[in-house]
């Protein structure tokens, strides 16, 4: 707490900065909505919102319940719908299953048969070879098409399951395969900004796949997936990611939190130099107090541990010390108190 | 003030020499008291182990009850047992090491490989925070990963042995290709392995050996930590834990006497096993695998295990949070006439709690007038130099008072101008607890100041709040200077005011400065004398006094101020040099997000904030109380607003058909992500969302705040927009979890409806209003959505709850150094400067 009377505005050293973030990011939290669409007015692209939201960046998952992936386009044709749409269609995913009309599965000589839908592989600028071509990176089948059918075949080798699971299994995967378009980028929307540009939203957190599109605008894509961002970017992107995801989660709900607060909690998830959650598993789990952690969560499991490892609790943390009826050292209870001698003399007199 | 500081505290197991020096008897009976009622030697209430009952001495310290802390003992068991909770630990050693000679299964290769990972683990717990704080996470895993694979090593590297098939049996019995391994044939395998080779395990063998997980001397604790409780009737009840040790004994004697009588092995095994069986819940009741150990009346026993663990544990019930003396609670009223940052505490509270009062040389006289008195400020004990405790009473006053000298210490009952402490649950902010200075008052509840409630988020109705009073001088200083509700007037969470003006005090602010407001000198003199204002401002015209000029006087002189709504131009404020020469005080000034208030926080401080705040409250209250301030059932219905009513109502419906239309012809585009029919329930809810909406402008055009339920709203004091239409105009969209009811009879809500009948009506969209009443579809449609989000409260609580715990666990070590660096509890480093900039969340809305 700062003394606005020094007309100070810095920190008091000894605050208990860790707790006072915590609280702020919890006390508004008991106002949100669980639901995840809880919105009147505009329809836009679904994104988990509001309380699971915050837990789910908390908690550091690793997959996002929705990940979606912002895509800005170019400057030069931001403001170009039709280029946009194109651009649109450059991304989306594409996988087998969208272009046939059938598929015969073939279980006795291992094969199938896909037909292709014209109309969808010309809607899609897609050709016959294109498709074998990319189903031949497919380990362990023959590909070969004729007249818009494509079979598919088990090659005869050893490695190769030809049980009617493992037939099965690959066969799935054949339809599922991407053949066009960014892998996992799918659902994509346009959206439109207040001066007349427009940019893509999708589900997918497929950001590397998305930076190698021509078209795209490298230095704005923005995707919700902290992980993903931390393998194409790094930690300290993935820090600020999480500390601007938890800001627009909080705003979406109308709360005004300080990012100070924000920010300290995207710094304490990421100060390993990876992402850890807040619970048990993550921050608090890694204390190095022994009490600290018995007393938060699974307190036989860190005790039998310590006593295992011979482990030492340096009593440095607040939860230990409170424990143990000394006084805690944040705020007030790192600094001494002192008096000059002379006075101290005055006062005892003599 | 603490005598002993712990510097660190090292967790081992229990050797069993170390069980034999603290166990001060032997329990051989598995009794506990005679038929005279008294505790049985070498029992487990043996008098060795200390006492409870009043009366007798402990064997031992010969300390009473209270006095004697207890003592230790311990059992022989004739046959070692494994103890439950280290079970996995001996697996993974007994997987380590060769099951002849007892090496590790690592060659020497390897193990050069693995020192240095090895000794950095070492080094960092020798204390030595510097160097080895943390060891790199990519060393961990590798060590890791080498000792998970040593189960799958075939042959010995030193003797050539091949290992054999290890099986850990859930919870402690183990098999070595398929025969048993007996606990004392554990206990020897253990004892084998060298302190060199548990070192690469990552175990100190010189503090913990393995062995010691195999139990043969078992300790038994205090009876204080086992109390049994005599029940009214006279008939003695034994502590869970007393129990289990019962069976413990008998188990181990049947045992003994079979051993001994040379049973047969199986007879003897099976015993072996029902000891391991007692052992193992004993010390956790919930081990999986293991049926639960329970009482005669099929309750679960409560073993060590469960008496830590949890929520109501002995960690987080009785070490993290402790109960209280010094401590008063009762229901809050509201009373502005008290200060903001006094609490008014009944008389009968001020009369049993006490503050400490040092006798000196200086304040002597007025601790001998305290102790003279008979009656109220008096002093309840009185504790001499050499701390004998004595209770005040009339048969001793005067003795007392002639032999007072600096020195003593008094127990004062509480007077006004003490410093407590007040608080309201769920403390979920550090604001939820907050100083208060007492004014002791006539009645029964605690007097709150109206403007102090928000950041307990309290109300009055029945709500009831805590006050602990600190009783050592430093804690008494701390709550003065740092907790005083004053500071807590801007919220840390985002620098804005918390502790605000609201409902009477914004109308009275509003209505006393508003342009045209002028008054009589006689109002203007009382409405001035309120605040303590002596003196009338220079009368503006006609000899009439202007209501800014009034508020004026609260005002200090040096303070300037300008203030726009950027959305309403309308309010506004000039305050030049102290004078509020334009535009009047609104909520934005001193309400929530109150700038002004804001501004002279910033400016004045705290304190200057807090007597503002005071000043607003007694003024405008005194205004509002002046002209009166009232409402009826006709500010709300408004029948020149009927047409309009009809006309949203109208065009709303014939959207949502005509997106029925576009949606039964195929032409609704889908949002991405969504199906055609899910798109057109999604848009159809947002129209008739939207009515609201619409009609919430509708009131806000045609309606000004000579209607007073339009003051209320636009002046912040109570109610909102929304609430006008919905007692007005229409309840509008009701929505049952985040969309339109859709549950009920087959195709429809309510059995009064036609199968998949489209109208809004019949999918929650309600009509009427408070004030004409609803039908009964739009009473059950409204009913619908109240309970369905008056049942998701308690789920928010619960989750955001423990989202809460979380965050603060994580969190709760940092603080801030004194570079402005963020430091955990080991000294890592957080964040090189605070926020970026070392600045104070507190502050950071400050110009």
């Amino acid at each position: 707490m700062a003394i606005a009377k020094n007309n100070s505005v810095k920190v008091a050293p000894g605050e208990a900065v860790g707790t006072v973030a915590a609280q702020s990011i919890g006390e508004p939290s008991t106002q949100m909505v669980l639901e995840n669409f809880h919105q009147a007015g505009v329809v836009s692209a679904i994104r988990t919102k509001g309380l699971p939201r915050l837990i789910e960046l908390v908690d550091a998952r690793k997959v996002p319940k929705v990940a979606t992936i912002e895509i800005w386009p170019e400057k030069a044709i931001m403001k170009d719908l039709a280029k946009v749409k194109a651009l649109k269609k450059k991304i989306e995913e594409v996988k087998v299953k969208e272009v046939i009309s059938d598929f015969d599965e073939n279980f006795n000589n291992a094969s199938m048969q896909l037909t292709l839908n014209k109309e969808k592989l010309a809607m899609y600028d897609l050709t016959d070879r294109g498709i074998v071509s990319k189903l031949e990176k497919i380990e362990g089948i023959e590909v070969s098409s004729a007249d818009h059918v494509i079979t598919v075949k088990i090659k005869k080798t050893k490695s190769a399951d030809r049980s009617i699971h493992g037939i099965r299994v690959m066969f799935v995967k054949v339809r599922n395969m991407n053949i066009a378009g960014v892998k996992g980028v799918s659902n994509i929307g346009i959206e439109t900004t207040d001066d007349g540009a427009y940019y893509l939203v999708a589900m997918g957190n497929n950001i590397s796949g998305v930076l190698e599109i021509d078209g795209v605008d490298k230095n704005r894509v923005y995707s919700n997936d902290p992980f993903e961002v931390m393998r194409v970017f790094g930690i300290e992107a993935a820090r600020n990611l999480i500390a601007n995801e938890l800001k627009d989660t909080m705003k979406v709900n109308g709360v005004d939190v300080s990012y100070r607060h924000l920010m300290l909690v995207a710094d304490a998830m990421t100060f390993y130099g990876t992402i850890k959650s807040v619970g048990r598993h993550g921050i608090a789990g890694s204390k190095n107090s022994v009490f600290a952690r018995a007393a938060y969560e699974e307190t036989i499991k860190h005790f039998t541990n310590a006593c295992v490892f011979g482990e030492s609790d340096p009593l440095t943390g607040v939860a230990e010390n409170i424990l143990i009826g000394k006084q805690v050292k944040v705020g007030t209870g790192i600094v001494k108190l002192s008096i000059k001698k002379s006075d101290l003399k005055e006062i005892k007199g003599k | 003030m603490q005598a002993e500081l712990i510097d660190h505290i090292r967790f081992t197991a229990v050797s069993p020499d170390m069980v034999k020096r603290m166990s001060v008897a032997k329990i051989i009976v598995p009794d506990t008291y005679n038929d005279d009622g008294y505790p049985i030697d070498g029992g487990l209430i043996d008098q060795r182990l200390g006492v409870i009952d009043p009366g007798l001495k402990c064997k031992t310290c010969g300390g009473r009850a209270k006095v004697c802390p207890g003592h230790f003992g311990h059992i022989e068991l004739v046959r070692p047992v494994i103890h439950p909770e280290f079970a996995k630990t001996i697996y993974l050693l007994l997987q380590s090491t060769c099951k002849d000679c007892h090496r590790i299964l690592l060659n020497e290769k390897q193990i050069g490989d693995l020192r240095p990972t090895i000794e950095g683990f070492v080094r960092a717990d020798d204390n030595d925070k510097e160097l080895g704080l943390q060891t790199s996470v990519e060393s961990e895993d590798k060590n890791l990963s080498i000792i998970k694979k040593l189960k799958t090593v075939k042959k010995c590297p030193y003797c050539g042995a091949v290992q054999g098939k290890l099986k850990l049996d859930r919870p402690t019995f183990f098999y070595m290709n398929g025969n048993r391994l007996k606990s004392d044939e554990i206990h020897d395998w253990l004892a084998k392995i060298s302190n060199e080779d548990l070192a690469l395990l990552g175990i100190d063998g010189t503090v913990t050996r393995p062995e010691w997980f195999v139990i043969s001397y078992l300790l038994v604790p205090p009876v204080n930590v086992r109390p049994s409780i005599t029940l009214e009737s006279g008939e003695r009840s034994e502590d869970d834990l007393t129990h289990k040790l019962v069976d413990i004994i008998r188990t181990n004697q049947r045992l003994e006497q079979d051993i001994d009588a040379g049973a047969p092995q199986i007879i003897i095994d099976d015993l072996w096993e029902l000891l391991q069986y007692q052992v193992t819940t004993y010390f956790n009741n919930e081990t999986p695998g293991v049926p639960v150990a329970r009482h005669r009346s099929t309750r679960p026993l409560k073993t060590l295990a469960q008496r830590l663990k949890g929520k109501e544990g002995r960690l987080r019930y009785n070490l993290s949070g402790k109960r209280v003396n010094f401590s008063a609670r009762t229901v809050i009223t509201p009373d502005n006439y008290i200060s903001m940052d006094e609490l008014g505490v009944p008389q009968k509270m001020a009369e049993v709690l006490t503050v400490p009062f040092y006798v000196t040389k200086w304040n002597i006289e007025y601790a001998k007038k305290l102790l003279s008195n008979t009656s109220y400020p008096t002093v309840l004990n009185h504790i001499s130099k050499d701390g004998t405790r004595k209770r005040v009473a009339d048969m001793n006053r005067e003795e007392l008072l002639a032999a007072l000298q600096p020195g003593d210490i008094l127990d004062r009952q509480l007077i006004d101008g003490d410093v407590v402490l007040f608080n309201r649950q769920p403390t979920l902010h550090r604001i939820s607890i907050n100083a208060h200075i007492v004014r002791v008052l006539p009645g029964n509840t605690f007097r709150v100041h109206l403007a102090s409630v928000t950041p307990y988020n309290a109300d009055f109705d029945g709500d009831e709040m805590n006050m602990h009073v600190p009783q050592t001088l430093e804690a008494q200083a701390e709550a003065r200077l740092l907790m005083n509700i004053s500071t807590s007037i801007v919220s840390p969470r985002n620098g804005l005011p918390v502790v605000v003006a609201l409902e009477d005090m914004l109308i009275g602010a509003y209505e006393l400065t508003k342009d045209g407001a002028y008054y009589q000198k006689d109002e203007a003199a009382r409405l001035l004398a309120s605040v303590g204002v002596y003196e009338l401002p220079k009368p503006s015209k006609d000899g009439m006094y202007s209501g800014k000029d009034i508020f004026s006087a609260i005002l200090r002189d040096d303070l300037n101020f300008e203030y726009t709504d950027k959305k309403n131009p309308n309010n506004m404020a000039v305050i030049k040099n102290g004078r509020l020469v334009k535009g009047y005080i609104s909520s934005k000034l001193i309400g929530k997000r109150g700038m002004l208030l804001l501004h002279i926080y910033d400016k004045y401080g705290p304190e200057e904030a807090k007597r503002f705040l005071n000043d607003v409250s007694k003024l405008a209250g005194r205004a509002v109380y002046t002209f009166g301030m009232s409402i009826s059932m006709r500010d709300y219905y408004i029948s020149s607003l009927e047409g309009e009513r009809q006309k949203i109502i109208s065009n709303t419906l014939s959207e949502a058909s005509e997106l029925l239309r576009k949606y039964k012809d195929g032409t609704l585009e889908p949002l991405p992500g969504y199906t055609k029919k899910q798109t057109y329930e999604l848009e159809v809810f947002a129209t008739l969302n939207i009515a609201r909406s619409i009609a919430m402008k509708v009131i806000l055009d045609s309606l000004t705040i000579d209607n007073k339920a339009m003051l209320m709203i636009s002046a912040d004091a109570r109610g909102n927009i929304l609430n006008f239409v919905q007692i007005g105009m229409f309840l509008g969209q009701q929505s049952v979890r985040g969309g339109r009811p859709s549950r009920g009879y087959n195709g429809r809500i309510l059995p009064y409806f036609t199968r998949k009948d489209s109208n809004p009506m019949n999918k929650g969209f309600v009509k009427s209003n408070y004030i004409e009443g609803l039908g009964f579809i739009d009473y059950y449609m409204h009913a619908m959505g109240a309970r369905d989000s008056a049942m998701g409260k308690p789920l928010v609580t619960a989750v955001s709850g423990y989202l809460m715990r979380r965050l603060v666990n994580a969190m709760q070590d940092f603080y801030v150094g004194n570079d402005l660096s963020v430091r955990d509890a080991g000294g890592a480093l957080i964040e090189t400067l605070y926020g970026g900039d070392g600045i104070d969340p507190m502050m950071e809305k400050m110009q």
